[in-house]
């Protein structure tokens, strides 16, 4: 590897092409550290994105979550969850539990970090990160729990008056030995369960539950999963008023190009997804 | 409500003492543990060039969109090997890649001289319904002929040849090649213009798909007025018109510059474990952790587990604001990990669709092996403009393996071997 520094190589020394030599110096103080402002980089600088997806976000064609949620589309990049739920989003850090492994040299201890993030109006994510340092830790989760927001489905109690405030139905979510419950509340019940489930809902906007848990409910880990998993099921629960037949749309992906006006195009896609098939 | 959230106490204040108390012994989950061995990347960025002439061929340079600067401007690739095996029509210029072959201590090859000029050419056929079928057609073997939508070609070239002096250019704006290369085609301005418009005589054509295109948008119009020299023409001689007039096509892709330069990895935040030799050798890495997903929901399943590897190394090289020398914008890594070395791995975003040893073939002009050159990244995309329909085009990753000698062969342009990973259409459950 010697030789990558010598700058008398062919290709003239690589300033042939543009001028940009300046190899020579690898290490700390090239320009390659130079350019990234010695380890602290503004972040969300600039967003390239790299799936269809976030291209599609960040052009504006895809204004709400929901329509990413309709289409069951993955999202792979935290960055469409920023922009599309904006300032709205407050996360919470709630705990960083160290957690060790044996190794010959001793104990080598990583930090665990469980971030809840939600915009209190329905959406809410949960990331669990292990890293090294409590900070980096703290920053995978966010993006983590960025990336696995759900929408949280609300209903009444009681008479449909004003918005909903509560669950719709009873539903339980089970992580581990721990289950919660969620029942639904009246108005002005407040969310009636322990600290960290309260959290987690207030977190997603429920205004009013009553919650039931069992099992080692001592592990934070579990029992936030546990309420996670249950506020992913209000969704899930098919109630009366789902009993109508949905009407497909097409999906973001679909909707910008005119398919009708090139018949020849559409039936080669077709023919290309029978041979994936 | 309000009282409520202040009954709640705040968890963040659990100090860090009373959280040791409860440490626990970690499971066994699997993590990539990865090996401190050195890694060097090379990088390349896109950026918008200073002039649209420092793009012109003579002065080597590596761009992305519009047309190619061809190295050998004579013997272009033609027929076939123009064209999307699909659907017939020719491929659009995806990128170029001006990349020296660097001698690396544990390659046996010693330098050569026939390489002292490398360019590789990427072509793509914009349509996305082709590079679908090119998914399977990139399994098969070589012996069956494999029909490709989207191809390299390198090209190299001695240090002293008929094209170019052997000096380097000195970029003051006078540089010109020593001789003209071929005429190319009026409307693409990529392959070589074969075929002569018969009104006229002065546009030149590479296909007759490009013919009508451009018949159609305006040359109906001109070509009279050339016939009878009423519009005067840049150049009378059939040749390559050297000066940068925009080509006739308007679907060519926005003209960029890539700044290909050597970045060592690292990490920002670990940087307190990392040790940084002052040699000019490589950095010592050490690699954060792979994401871990612990719930059901978020169990890393393999593709989970590449995808969150190959975002944290983009993430790595973040967008870069350029040292003072330079005027141009932001731009960020669209091309990565450009490396001859055997060891070198490609960064793979997804688990699935990756290839094997036995799916990479030799080389098909010495039968020499092949060895991974760089990748592309879906970035690009975004710089291209590209839109974001069902049917525009979208990759995880390009990956090119070219011959590990570099073998020079009676073709100018020598085909090389692309491997295309997709994002899956249907989403992952």
């Amino acid at each position: 590897m010697a030789e990558r520094g010598a700058g008398d190589r062919g290709g003239f020394g690589r300033g042939f092409g543009r001028g940009r030599g300046d190899r020579g110096d690898r290490g700390r103080g090239g320009r390659g550290r130079g350019r990234r402002g010695g380890g602290r980089r503004d972040e969300e600088e600039k967003w390239v994105p790299v799936t269809k997806l976030g291209r599609l976000v960040k052009e504006g064609k895809i204004t709400s979550l929901e329509q990413i949620y309709l289409h069951s589309l993955p999202v792979k990049e935290h960055q469409i969850v920023d922009t599309l739920l904006g300032g709205r989003l407050k996360d919470e850090v709630m705990k960083i539990m160290p957690v060790q492994k044996q190794t010959r040299a001793g104990q080598r201890t990583r930090f665990k970090a469980f971030v809840v993030v939600g915009d209190s109006d329905g959406h809410v994510g949960l990331g669990v990160k292990c890293a090294k340092e409590v900070a980096t830790a703290i920053r995978g989760a966010i993006i983590l729990a960025k990336l696995s927001v759900v929408p949280v489905r609300r209903g009444y109690w009681g008479n449909k008056i004003g918005k909903p405030h509560t669950v719709p139905c009873k539903v339980t979510g089970k992580c581990g030995s721990v289950t919660v419950r969620l029942v639904p509340a009246p108005r002005g019940a407040g969310i009636v369960a322990a600290r960290v489930p309260k959290k987690v809902l207030q977190f997603a906007g429920i205004e009013d539950v009553y919650t039931s848990s069992r099992g080692s409910t001592k592990t934070l880990g579990n029992f936030v999963k546990a309420t996670f998993d249950c506020l992913m099921k209000t969704y899930g629960f098919l109630t009366p008023d789902l009993w109508l037949e949905t009407r497909f749309s097409k999906s973001p992906f679909q909707e910008y190009t005119d398919l009708l006006a090139k018949p020849t195009k559409a039936i080669l896609i077709e023919n290309s997804e029978t041979i994936e098939a | 409500m309000d009282s409520d959230t202040n009954d709640v106490l705040p968890l963040q204040e659990l100090s860090l003492d009373e959280a040791i108390t409860e440490v626990e012994l970690e499971e066994s989950y699997e993590e990539d543990e990865e090996d401190e061995l050195e890694e060097y990347v090379t990088l390349g960025t896109i950026e918008k060039p200073k002039h649209p002439k420092f793009l012109l061929r003579h002065l080597f340079p590596s761009k992305t969109g519009g047309t190619p600067a061809w190295l050998d401007p004579v013997e272009l690739p033609t027929g076939k090997f123009s064209r999307c095996d699909f659907c017939e029509e020719p491929l659009q210029f995806l990128l170029q890649a001006n990349i020296f072959l660097f001698l690396l201590i544990y390659a046996p090859i010693p330098e050569k001289e026939s390489t002292f000029h490398r360019m590789l050419y990427v072509f793509i056929c914009p349509s996305m319904s082709c590079i679908l079928q090119d998914q399977h057609e990139q399994w098969k073997r070589r012996e069956e002929d494999p029909r490709r939508s989207i191809k390299v070609f390198r090209c190299q070239l001695p240090r002293l040849n008929v094209f170019y002096s052997s000096e380097p250019p000195r970029k003051d704006g006078n540089d010109k090649p020593l001789s003209v290369g071929a005429a190319l085609c009026s409307w693409c301005g990529t392959w070589k213009g074969e075929k002569v418009c018969s009104g006229c005589k002065q546009a030149r054509y590479c296909c007759e798909k490009h013919q009508a295109m451009h018949w159609k948008s305006g040359h109906k119009n001109r070509c009279h007025h050339i016939i009878h020299n009423l519009e005067s023409i840049s150049s009378s001689l059939p040749g390559e018109k050297l000066s940068r007039d925009k080509v006739a096509c308007s679907s060519l892709w926005p003209e960029y510059e890539i700044a290909i330069e050597d970045e060592c990895a690292y990490d920002a935040e670990a940087s307190e474990d990392a040790s940084y030799e002052a040699s000019s050798l490589v950095t010592q890495h050490v690699p954060d952790d792979t994401y871990q997903f612990l719930l059901d929901k978020f169990e890393a399943d393999d593709n989970k587990r590449s995808w969150a590897s190959f975002q944290e190394r983009i993430s790595k090289c973040p967008s870069q604001v350029l040292s003072k020398e330079s005027i141009l914008i932001v731009d960020d890594v669209i091309f990565n990990r450009y490396s001859r070395d055997l060891m070198a791995n490609p960064l793979w975003p997804l688990s699935i669709g990756r290839p094997s040893m036995t799916n990479i073939p030799k080389c098909k002009y010495c039968n020499g092996s092949l060895c991974y050159e760089f990748q592309i990244m879906p970035q690009i995309l975004y710089y291209l403009g590209v839109k974001n329909d069902s049917d525009s085009l979208d990759w995880g990753t390009i990956v090119i393996y070219t011959c590990l000698a570099s073998c020079e062969a009676s073709a100018r342009y020598k085909e090389e071997f692309i491997w295309v990973q997709l994002y899956p259409t249907a989403p992952i459950s």
